[in-house]
């Protein structure tokens, strides 16, 4: 069984006004482990939906869903909590950082869940916060923070447990040109440094270019997969 | 970062409102804790009350004075061990708002019958060695800063002093005690029965005797001790209506009537408003807190360990109210017990009072936090983090 990430054959509905709307329709992907994946398709195409299923935030009707080697099916409440914890980091276009926490503490939250010492928990996030260049804001809370660092914060807080995969909903949607860039040039640094496999959902195809391979989704199925030519050979720096 | 470390930061972010919500329940479980403290002095003046002590007043009423000679004749009744005359004075210390009790009493007798006053300072032997002396509580010797050998002078509204209106009545403090029992307060004054009968009246023409305290003997039965001394001037010239102190002083306790009724309703009405206020507190941090809520269940915290939070936020805010209230209860306690002394000696926030208003605080902060705890556990992350296209 592979590494990476693979859907088969899977469905995804929701219940709208009495009215069954399917969003991801028999969809079959396969995306490999280290590899940097943007996500792209029209407003409402299943992109997020996919983004869910993948991160274990939902279940599929029917299909199977398999990330680093993991069957999700088999997971429920508990268990599936704590693979997301163990395995996933997840990027949000709107950053969603804990107003009431510091940088530091943000990106500490997900260590409580491991048995790490306050001490240790405090040097990881640390070094997460110096690997996206905002170890000098490490007390500032959320609204001290600009856009740009906030997200980087909140990647830090995605990478503090070293999940093998980054799962980034439209992470640059809400910045300006030049946060997007820093973001993004941190995203891909991670993928090629650290080997991380990434799935980023995004409108904008300049930042979908930085990624290696852009997945087409169209009306909940896949419009095909298209490789970015002016890419460094995957797995170049790892 | 534990979680808990959410629990005060998310309290903070509104502070005013999480100031009103705190203030209102420390109003509330303070009020409680008085008006439930005044129940429980009141029971307890009633039932600390000894059977073995007799009251004996005239049968018209507690004003009206007996004959001086009855003290004597009830004295001599079978199971009778001591008698003891008592005479509200009604006097002021320079201004009438000082307002305390003075009695003029048989100073021998009292001592022996009352163990409840504990002598502290001065002793008993000298307020009973010399007729000008008086024994005071501490709480008015504090207020009016009297020592042993200070003179109190007291003006006597009741009764004049004979060499004119304006000359009060001079009393050496010669002891100063301290209750050793709920039934007393400390703000008395005794003096010598006669000193007081010997400065206001010409010979053969005696005050009357307000009350007669009277001690029954260990092996004598209070009640046959009771008929025999009502029996005694059932033809007069006039007759008497003899109680058990702890009658004696029900008959005090049963013009509060209905208070226990009150205090439930009032405490209850202002601890349901109350509620209702940190429900609405509660449910607002739940609405405030459920993207945030969201973001912990993805980054992998359980549903009940989110759920928790607001669990722990409502449990912290209704402690530090109810605490608040009940220090605040516990602080102006001697200034209650110094202020009401006259009507309510003893009063006391008795450590069970602390308990249910701690109980109460509790349950409020379980009934306030169990709803915004629920459904912030029951939020799955998609719900949470809303679709965002
Ligand atoms: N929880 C939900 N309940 C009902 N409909 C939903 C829900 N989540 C998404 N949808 C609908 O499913 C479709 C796909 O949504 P989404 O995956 O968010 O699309 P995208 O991210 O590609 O814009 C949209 O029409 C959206 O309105
Ligand atoms: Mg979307």
């Amino acid at each position: 069984m592979s590494d990476g990430i693979q859907l088969q054959d899977v469905t995804k509905t929701y219940q709208r006004g009495g009215e069954e709307l399917r969003v991801l329709d028999q969809l079959d992907l396969s995306m490999e482990a280290g590899h940097f994946y943007a996500l792209m398709g029209p407003s409402g195409s299943g992109k997020t939906t996919l983004l869910n299923l993948v991160g274990g935030l939902d279940l599929p009707d029917s299909g199977s869903v398999q990330v680093a080697g993991q069957d999700l099916g088999g997971l429920r409440g508990a268990a599936l909590s704590a693979w997301r914890a163990r395995s996933v980091g997840f990027v949000f276009q709107g950053f969603n950082l804990i107003p009431v926490l510091s940088a530091l503490e943000n990106v500490a939250l997900p260590l409580a869940l491991t048995p790490l010492s306050r001490k240790q928990q405090r040097q990881h996030a640390l070094a997460a916060l110096e690997l996206v260049g905002l170890a000098d804001r490490a007390k500032h809370r959320p609204g001290q923070l600009s856009g740009g660092q906030e997200q980087r914060v909140a990647i830090a807080r995605a990478i503090v447990t070293d999940p093998r995969v980054l799962l980034c909903d439209e992470p640059t949607g809400d910045l300006d040109r030049d946060s997007a860039d820093q973001v993004l040039g941190l995203l891909q640094r991670l993928n090629q440094e650290m080997n991380k496999t990434l799935l980023m959902v995004t409108h904008d195809p300049s930042a979908a270019a930085r990624a290696q391979r852009i997945v087409h989704l169209d009306k909940g199925r896949l419009g095909g997969v298209e490789e970015v030519e002016t890419q460094d050979p995957p797995g170049a720096l790892a | 970062m534990s979680l808990l470390r959410l629990v005060p930061r998310q309290l903070l972010r509104h502070p005013l409102r999480t100031l009103l919500t705190i203030g209102s329940l420390a109003v509330a479980i303070f009020l409680l804790c008085i008006l439930r403290s005044l129940v429980t002095t009141l029971e307890a003046t009633a039932t600390t009350a000894r059977n073995d002590r007799l009251w004996v007043q005239s049968a018209v009423s507690l004003f009206v004075g007996m004959p001086a000679w009855y003290p004597d004749r009830i004295a001599q009744v079978d199971g009778v061990q001591n008698v003891a005359r008592w005479q509200w004075f009604g006097g002021y210390y320079q201004d009438p708002s000082n307002f305390f009790a003075q009695f003029a009493v048989d100073p021998q007798e009292v001592v022996e019958m009352y163990p409840e006053l504990v002598v502290v300072e001065g002793s008993a032997e000298a307020f009973l060695a010399g007729r000008n002396c008086c024994m005071v509580g501490r709480g008015i010797a504090d207020d009016f800063g009297w020592k042993v050998g200070d003179v109190a002078p007291i003006t006597g509204a009741l009764f004049p002093h004979p060499d004119g209106a304006d000359k009060a009545w001079e009393f050496e403090v010669a002891a100063i005690y301290e209750p050793g029992a709920r039934n007393f307060d400390d703000r008395t004054l005794f003096f010598h029965w006669k000193l007081f009968e010997e400065t206001l009246t010409k010979p053969d023409e005696s005050p009357g005797v307000g009350a007669i305290v009277v001690r029954v003997k260990d092996d004598a039965d209070p009640s046959t001790v009771m008929g025999a001394v009502d029996e005694l001037f059932m033809d007069g010239p006039q007759r008497v209506q003899t109680t058990t102190e702890s009658e004696f002083q029900a008959q005090f306790v049963s013009m509060f009537g209905n208070i226990p009724f009150f205090v439930s309703a009032i405490g209850g009405g202002v601890l349901a408003a109350v509620l209702l206020a940190c429900i609405n507190t509660m449910l607002m941090a739940a609405r405030e807190q459920r993207r945030e809520a969201g973001v912990l269940k993805a980054l992998g915290f359980s549903d009940t360990r989110v759920g928790s939070v607001l669990l722990f936020q409502s449990l912290f805010l209704t402690l530090v109210g109810g605490g608040l209230g009940m220090f605040l209860a516990k602080g102006i306690e001697p200034g209650v017990l110094g202020a009401m002394s006259a009507i309510m000696p003893g009063f006391m926030i008795e450590t069970e009072t602390l308990g249910l208003g701690l109980l109460i605080t509790v349950l409020a902060g379980l009934v306030a936090g169990i709803l915004p705890a629920l459904a912030t556990r029951n939020l799955t992350v998609i719900a949470a983090l809303g679709a965002r296209d």
